[in-house]
């Protein structure tokens, strides 16, 4: 308004007065429209927006003050002024109750009616910015709404549990996840933090906000709140500072760390399970060297021989242990480089059975080998393919009875090539065979005594099996055998 | 005589043990399981028993030690452990784990000796 000219309405059915006024106005740079009656006054009112109406009281199709009515009805903001030559203390009344600014009673001099509608421009001027000011602030109101909304919404979505408890002890702020970990069926803003949170967090939080000076510094602490390591949660509390160094409140964070803490008992378990078998082996070589150095001990050349002997078995053991953790740590790492070829699986277990020709004589088993004519040939690491079959037919001939038999039986069908591997061995229990493929895992009883192994032959036959995408099979039945079988995906391309 | 029981299913450890015990003049009987284990501790009655905790299952010596005190057989109880440390187990002479004391393997002789010893000492001053 302030760059442009201010627009003027004039309502008169009188032409001299109206056109009179028009021209006064329009010299002192006003924008002029005028109508002749009450209807066209109306209907130019609402078609435009004018910052200032001068409206006769008495003409012949409308009063007036029904113009006045109908204007101000649709258009509140444009200043109205009542002008006539009857001017009465009740028109006066009628005319400010139905919104007029001013009253201007006829006839007028120029200077009269100028200071009138400057007055009444000044009017409008405040209305607009007003209006401005007001729409501005509704606006910020509506942006500050949806960017709270907004983050809301995000916290509220996060998986982590949000909780925040004010200098005084209530819950001000919290998301579903909160409520999910803690285990909170009902909590409502304002809630004593005391009657819902865990000890330990209350705790913990307490002793944030009683402290003296203000450390911005994260205090985390673990909660079981499964037991066995079902749900462990981790809440992480940071004091919230108040720009004048005082603190707010406390900030709770509680993450689920339940995957992180299974991984860590079974990495710790693992841990215990390598130390075991790596102490039994030294612990007997130890008991021997300490023997044979120890004067008091009387032996002859035989036990000595004996002993050292044992030492040496012990040692092997131990070196093999060492072996099969080493290749299982570079299966898990994905270190072990690959070569790929085309492997014919006569050729390997041809070779696997030479490399056990000693053991299968010693026990004297027979071994019985069926290999379809045509197997296609697979691609993999010739000696990941060996080591699975070794350990497999090794274990064949360890667990069979003297004078057992092996059956290698090897075809193909669909996607897959398989290999059976048959012994007329010892059997296992339903029990046993569940836990066979375990890190350790050794059948113990009378039948498997004397039987030397690492306990990880097996998972790393499984381990081999799992990396080509293959799959492997146990049929066993105590007493009277096991039968291993392993399915190799054919790489057509 | 003093007579020593070992139970162990690791027959280099039980010649290793005995070995060392008859140099000292003890008499020592050996069982490679816990049923025999059992078997020989009831029949012999000996003044010791040197039991191995991790037998044919993680816990087999502790179930054997139970096992002999709930048949009211007292008899002083050496365990033989290897990784209770890494296993993070730190027993204490309750009812839970009633045996007397504890080796960790691998020992030296004069260790093993020394231990018994004691164990033995203090078994006789009890009567």
């Amino acid at each position: 308004m302030e760059n442009r000219k201010a627009n003027i309405l004039i309502v008169d059915d009188e032409k001299g007065l109206r056109i009179g006024t028009q021209r006064l106005l329009q010299d002192e740079g006003y924008l002029v429209d005028t109508a002749e009656n009450g209807a066209s006054g109306i209907k130019l009112a609402l078609e435009k927006d004018f910052d200032l109406a001068i409206i006769d009281l008495k003409m012949p199709d409308f009063d007036g003050l029904e113009v006045l009515r109908v204007i101000k009805a649709s258009k509140p903001n444009t200043v109205c002024f009542i002008a006539t030559a009857y001017a009465s203390y009740e028109t006066a009344i009628q005319s400010t109750r139905l919104g007029s600014f001013g009253y201007i009673p006829k006839p007028f001099t120029p200077e009269e009616l100028i200071s009138q509608v400057e007055l009444g421009i000044k009017q409008r001027k405040l209305i607009v910015d007003s209006e401005k000011l007001k729409k501005e602030r509704d606006e910020n109101l509506l942006e500050i709404a949806s960017e709270k909304s907004r983050l809301n919404t995000i916290v509220k979505s996060i998986s982590d549990g949000v909780l925040v408890v004010n200098r005084v002890g209530e819950i001000v702020f919290y998301n579903y996840a909160a409520l999910k970990y803690l285990n909170i069926s009902e909590l409502k803003i304002g809630n004593r933090a005391e009657s819902k949170l865990p000890k330990k967090i209350l705790d913990l939080v307490n002793k944030i906000l009683s402290s003296d000076k203000i450390l911005l510094k994260t205090f985390t602490l673990q909660l079981e709140l499964l037991p066995e390591n079902q749900l462990v949660v981790e809440a992480a509390c940071t004091p919230v500072p108040h720009p004048d160094g005082s603190i707010l409140g406390v900030a709770i964070i509680i993450s689920n760390i339940t995957q992180f803490k299974q991984i860590e008992h079974i990495k710790s378990q693992f841990v215990s399970m390598v130390a075991h078998e790596l102490k039994t082996p030294l612990a007997a070589v130890q008991g021997f060297l300490n023997i044979l150095l120890d004067d008091s001990i009387e032996t002859d050349k035989e036990k000595e021989k004996d002993y050292l002997n044992r030492s040496i078995t012990r040692l092997n053991g131990l070196k093999d242990l060492v072996n099969d953790l080493l290749d299982i740590s570079r299966m898990e790492l994905k270190t072990k480089i690959r070569e790929i070829e085309e492997i014919h699986l006569q050729q390997v277990v041809q070779n696997s059975i030479q490399m056990l020709e000693f053991e299968i004589a010693k026990k004297k088993i027979s071994v019985a080998i069926t290999l379809e004519k045509e197997l296609p040939v697979i691609k993999a690491d010739v000696n990941e393919i060996s080591r699975m079959i070794t350990n497999l037919v090794s274990n064949a001939v360890k667990y069979n009875c003297e004078g057992g038999k092996i059956f290698i039986d090897a075809s193909a069908k669909n996607n897959y090539v398989w290999i059976r591997i048959k012994d007329s061995g010892i059997g296992m229990k339903p029990e046993e065979k569940s836990r066979l493929f375990t890190e350790f895992y050794r059948i113990k009883n009378e039948k498997t005594r004397g039987i030397s192994g690492t306990g990880l032959g097996l998972t790393i036959v499984k381990r081999i099996v799992d990396s080509y995408h293959g799959k492997i099979e146990v049929e066993s039945e105590f007493g009277t055998g096991t039968a291993f079988t392993v399915y190799l995906p054919i790489n057509t391309n | 005589m003093t007579l020593i029981a070992v139970i162990d299913d690791d027959p280099d450890i039980l010649d290793a043990s005995s070995m060392v015990l008859k140099s000292k003049g003890y008499k020592v009987i050996t069982a490679n399981n816990p049923s025999d284990g059992f078997k020989i501790v009831k029949e012999k009655k000996p003044d010791l028993i040197i039991l191995d905790v991790m037998m044919d299952e993680p816990d087999d010596g502790f179930f054997l030690a139970q096992k002999f005190r709930k048949e009211k057989i007292s008899t002083p109880i050496l365990m033989y452990t290897s990784v209770s440390k890494a296993l993070g187990l730190d027993f204490g002479k309750n009812e839970m784990v009633p045996v007397d004391d504890f080796v960790e393997k691998p020992i030296s002789p004069d260790e093993l000796v020394k231990k018994v010893e004691a164990l033995l000492h203090k078994t006789k001053e009890k009567k």
